[in-house]
């Protein structure tokens, strides 16, 4: 141990003896490390959210057979109740209907473009703070909760409330309280006047809006009091439903009650977990993660091997004479070997540590997580895990990448080294 | 060879070859000779006599063909590569032509390389550091660089650097080969101190015959043999 002790100052010593060969090869350790910190990142939180969790499950209630789901908003009472029939049938605990509304402020199609443009959840005001996710896990003393609930209780008094994310409201250059026109792209010929009535929290909704189901409602009906027929869409207007069931046993009852319900037969409906069906749309994107993880991230590793391997070894190299010296001074083979490989290690734990924490820092605290724009996934906190990672990563490619310049400054050979013959 | 209580080194029917290529070079051939304890011995030859590989092998860090090198009573040739190690710290000092200081550490911490590998706490091997440091009379010098010192000071740091673990033997390659007269003769005089005050014993290679002077005796090798042996002024040839 004294040792050991004694042998780690000579690796600080070193490690600063070419102080720009040392920056360079951090460098390179920061940049990849940072990017395997960003991929381990989202495949951890991927892996968090379609795994399936034991207790207070959410389900989702789509069309069995086509996608884009589009249930009529009938369907809605009976699935809120789970198709519950008896007294003894399992119930869900509370639920949130969904219709996806797109439109844009302008009423030119041709001026039309993406900052103009709202996607909007219609939906029950009240489930915004007990069923939407991250929004129904926020502590009612915080102030996001509170500014919120105010919005929601704007948005139950005022039919034509709209609550905004804080992101897509700058970029329509509007604020709280402004009035507009939206005018629809999935339901021709809609359009709907709003006044903002609050925002959500920033972070995952900042692209988001949402306003009430029974304007949508109202909207539709008056369409087919004007054409004198109903909207293309008045029967398929309900695009998923969610539902809070205690536990896994409860989420099979209401599937098998929804399954065998005949009022959900035609269009049929199926029911799986939130974090199955995030996981059944993820299998489109089945081999860019694959790629993530099995090419990206271990061709990141390779090269920063490589490039640690690289410095090491023109090191190694430029020290040979000196590990001749420590040879004759009495150093052993396994004591030189664990000084170079304690250089690199040191490089690699250092820069793997500030790279993973920087990156921790910056996407938690600065952007508020990381965006991934894929559905409605949220966006994605670098994990805690991701720090211990990302050191273990930079120490693990640096001894990868210092095995073979280690081996060499140990296998000098002295006689070699000195021996001119004289 | 019958080994004397007084005989610091023993160097016995020593041959030693190199395979250069599909060619067989013969370094040493069935070298003998003895180096008692406290003596200043010099080692002269012309290039390619063998006496690098001579001084290399009594400093443990090469093992003859054939033949036996004893040091202090230690058949050296028979030690495992970690034990060899182990006693070249605790008993040998090496002086090299071009000093090898690590150029990341201070005097102070060059000359504490090989105590480092010693059960030693940190108040001894200072003790012992500054020590080795004030016989060379470079204690104010001892947090510089090598780089910020001249050629004879960094001599002066290597020699404490080999004297610090308090060895029997210190073997020096060619000392003031790299150093102006007015430095070399420094260097020299405190080999002799060395030698006189604290009784080392000496083995230097050199081609200098100015140094060679200040040596107790003085071997001349040719084509791996023993040639001629000088006691002062005295010349025995046909030394073999």
């Amino acid at each position: 141990m004294g040792l050991t002790l004694r042998l780690a100052w000579l690796v600080l010593d070193n490690t600063f003896r070419n102080p720009l060969r040392t920056l360079l090869t951090a460098l390179g350790t920061v940049a990849l490390v940072l990017v395997v910190t960003l991929v381990y990142t989202v495949l951890d939180n991927l892996d968090r959210i379609t795994t399936e969790k034991s207790a207070n499950l959410k389900l989702i209630a789509t069309e069995k057979w086509q996608i884009p789901s589009q249930l009529p908003y009938r369907y809605v009472a009976g699935l809120a109740q789970g198709a519950a029939k008896s007294e003894t049938d399992t119930r869900p605990t509370d639920y949130m209907s969904w219709a996806f509304f797109l439109g844009s402020l302008e009423a030119d199609q041709s001026s039309r473009d993406f900052n103009s443009f709202i996607f909007a959840f219609v939906m029950e005001p009240e489930k915004v703070l007990t069923m939407m996710d991250e929004l129904d896990e926020l502590s009612p003393d915080s102030s996001d909760y509170k500014n919120l609930a105010a919005a929601v209780e704007k948005l139950k008094q005022n039919k034509q409330g709209i609550i905004l994310g804080q992101s897509r409201m700058k970029k329509l250059n509007k604020k709280v309280g402004d009035r507009f026109k939206l005018y629809s792209r999935n339901y021709k010929d809609i359009s709907l006047e709003f006044e903002i009535v609050g925002t959500f929290p920033q972070g995952r909704y900042d692209e988001s809006t949402t306003f009430r189901r029974d304007y949508l409602n109202s909207a539709l009906d008056q369409y087919q009091r004007d054409k004198g027929k109903a909207h293309p869409l008045a029967d398929k207007s309900l695009n998923l439903v969610w539902l809070r069931v205690p536990t896994r046993d409860a989420f099979n009852e209401v599937a098998n009650q929804i399954a065998e319900a005949p009022e959900f037969s035609a269009p049929a409906v199926k029911v799986e977990t939130a974090s199955s069906g995030i996981g059944n749309f993820l299998e489109g994107y089945r081999d860019l993660l694959w790629g993530a993880r099995f090419l990206l991230a271990p061709a990141c590793m390779a090269t920063l091997a490589l490039v640690i391997a690289n410095s090491i070894s023109i090191s190694v190299r430029e020290r040979q004479q000196e590990f001749a010296v420590m040879k004759v001074l009495g150093f052993q083979p396994y004591q030189i070997l664990l000084l170079v490989l304690g250089e690199a290690l040191f490089v690699g734990v250092v820069a793997g540590f500030f790279s993973a924490t920087a990156t921790y820092a910056f996407i938690n605290f600065g952007l508020g997580g990381l965006p991934f724009k894929i559905g409605f996934l949220p966006t994605f906190d670098v994990p805690v895990s991701a720090i211990l990672v990302g050191t273990f990563m930079g120490a693990g490619t640096a001894l990868l990448g210092s095995l073979i310049p280690a081996w060499s400054a140990c296998s000098v050979k002295v006689s070699e080294i000195f021996s001119r013959v004289t | 060879m019958v080994a004397s209580p007084t005989d610091c080194v023993i160097v016995d029917h020593v041959a030693k070859s190199f395979r250069r290529g599909s060619e067989e070079v013969h370094v040493l051939d069935e070298l003998s000779l003895r180096v008692p304890e406290g003596e200043f011995l010099a080692l002269m030859g012309p290039s390619g006599s063998g006496k690098t590989t001579l001084l290399n092998l009594i400093a443990g860090l090469d093992r003859p063909t054939s033949g036996e090198v004893t040091v202090r009573g230690e058949p050296i040739s028979r030690l495992s590569e970690g034990k060899l190690a182990l006693w070249r710290t605790r008993n040998i000092g090496f002086v090299f032509q071009f000093y090898h200081l690590l150029p990341v550490l201070s005097a102070y911490r060059n000359v504490e390389l090989p105590l480092l590998l010693l059960p030693m706490t940190a108040a001894q091997r200072r003790q012992q550091v500054e020590m080795a440091l004030n016989i060379v009379n470079l204690s104010d010098r001892m947090h510089h660089r090598p780089g910020q010192l001249s050629g004879g000071q960094q001599q002066r740091v290597g020699i404490a650097r080999a004297l610090v673990t308090d060895p029997a033997l210190i073997v020096a390659d060619e000392p003031t080969g790299d150093l102006d007269s007015k430095a070399a003769e420094e260097i020299l005089a405190l080999l002799v101190a060395l030698k006189s005050s604290l009784n080392k014993t000496i083995v230097m290679v050199t081609h200098d015959p100015k140094a060679a002077a200040r040596a107790d005796r003085t071997l001349h090798l040719e084509k791996g043999k023993l040639v001629d042996e000088v006691y002062g002024a005295h010349t025995f040839s046909g030394v073999h």
